[in-house]
């Protein structure tokens, strides 16, 4: 079966038609609306590349049915910067080098600012490190992106 | 792999769907986060696959003492929850043990319950505390405590058509549910073992998951635990006699010999965090 579906993706109304209803909404942004920088590693929900805000909370898009978030708000790494939390994140990434090869990046950007997000101004680092355990870096840039993580909050990096 | 999803609105609906053959193979979903794995792979066979994300059950809430969470309410939304902490820190160990954050945020008490696999984090602390499984079919409402209702690796008690709708989870203010495991972050866990004082029955409970096909509760050590608080040599006595039960599992994460290293190790453990917890009275 298939059928259409409406997202609101980066804010702006976003409708697929005949979308399968086993399609995963990491398939339907990179292939039926076109934004590649969600990325797929595992496919298992363990690495945490495909991540994505699904109303503003970090979600797998691997492990999700995109007919399940149909009418959601989704914001990609494509969107991440339209938002002034997303975009320190984004700048702090930059300033710190907190990447190598980069697979990882845009999982980690948008994780990094759902989880602040979430937790608010008042969460611990050991916290903030807690939420991010689901997404790898198998570079093992793990120092940097810590450093980019205690640049957004304002402490010493 | 492929399938039709059904998205109904209504309990009634959702059970009609699953007991229809023309759907059949029909399976119910919650979160996801499992079962999209063995669809895809195979291992559960689905023509029909039956979202429960309409049904009025992302609930949570206190009937006097015990904690009623539906069964579709992710379990990120439980911790932060009034009360949750205090008054079952244990759950809310075993439940921030499961994934990461945002596989939390997707996947659900009920999901975890009825795919019922052995290393389940949940599952040891729900059995430690007592907690009762409500389920809802054609034929009506019932209750089945949570040691009936796991039944095997895998296995529930479950008719065809029926659905977990709520788990009842009596407060355990002094419980902790500890874990190990090769990679902390987002694995499955080698050996968890949950420990809760149970007012009703006034006494310490003690229960452990991923050493056998399904979580068990362990007499021999509660036997060794007849006061409160327990003193050191009790909790020395209880750790050797948990891990000289039935023979538990080898498998790809560990060997038996360091599961029983591991459980002696987690019990003890699972009492210093848990009188932590609620303090000693």
């Amino acid at each position: 079966m298939t059928g259409p579906v409406a997202l609101v993706v980066n804010g702006v109304p976003a409708p697929a038609t005949d979308v399968p209803d086993d399609e995963r909404l990491l398939d339907t942004l990179r292939w039926r609306l076109g934004r590649k920088g969600t990325k797929e590693g595992c496919r298992t929900g363990d690495c945490g590349a495909c991540t994505v805000l699904v109303d503003g909370e970090t979600t797998l898009s691997c492990l999700t049915l995109t007919h399940e978030v149909a009418g959601a708000a989704i914001t990609t790494i494509e969107g991440i910067a339209d938002d002034g939390l997303g975009r320190r994140v984004q700048s702090a990434f930059a300033e710190e080098d907190a990447l190598q090869c980069g697979y990882c990046t845009p999982g980690f950007i948008v994780a990094v600012t759902g989880v602040l997000a979430e937790l608010g101004p008042n969460a611990t680092r050991e916290s903030i490190l807690d939420a991010l355990q689901g997404n790898l870096c198998r570079c093992t840039g793990y120092l940097a992106i810590q450093r980019a993580v205690e640049r957004v909050r304002g402490g010493t990096p | 792999m492929t399938f039709s999803l059904e998205r109904p609105e209504t309990v009634g609906e959702a059970i009609r769907i699953l007991s229809d053959p023309s759907y059949a193979p029909a399976v119910p979903l919650a979160g996801g986060t499992d079962l999209l794995l063995d669809v895809d792979e195979g291992r559960i066979p689905a023509r029909t696959v039956v979202s429960l994300a309409r049904l009025p059950w992302r609930t949570l809430h206190w009937e006097g003492d015990t904690l009623v969470v539906g069964a579709t309410l992710p379990f990120a939304k439980l911790p932060a929850e009034a009360g949750v902490r205090t008054r079952l820190p244990g759950l809310v160990d075993a439940v921030e043990a499961v994934g990461s954050l945002a596989l939390r945020h997707r996947a659900t008490l009920g999901g975890n319950l009825g795919r019922a696999a052995p290393a389940s984090d949940v599952l040891p602390i729900l059995l430690a505390v007592g907690a009762v499984v409500r389920l809802v079919s054609a034929s009506g409402e019932r209750e089945v405590p949570i040691g009936q209702f796991v039944r095997g690796s895998r296995e529930t008690s479950l008719a065809r058509a029926e659905l977990i709708e709520s788990v009842a989870i009596p407060s355990a203010p002094r419980s902790a549910y500890v874990w190990q495991r090769v990679r902390p972050a987002n694995d499955v866990s080698q050996v968890g073992v949950a420990v809760a004082w149970a007012g009703a029955p006034g006494a310490w409970q003690v229960a452990l998951g991923g050493v056998l096909p399904t979580p068990v509760r362990v007499a021999e050590a509660e036997a060794q635990l007849p006061n409160d608080p327990p003193t050191a040599a009790e909790i020395d006595l209880a750790a050797r006699a948990a891990a000289a039960g039935a023979a538990f599992t080898t498998d790809k994460r560990a060997t038996e010999s360091y599961r029983r290293r591991l459980v002696s190790t987690l019990v003890r453990r699972g009492f210093a965090r848990a009188m932590a917890a609620g303090g000693v009275p």
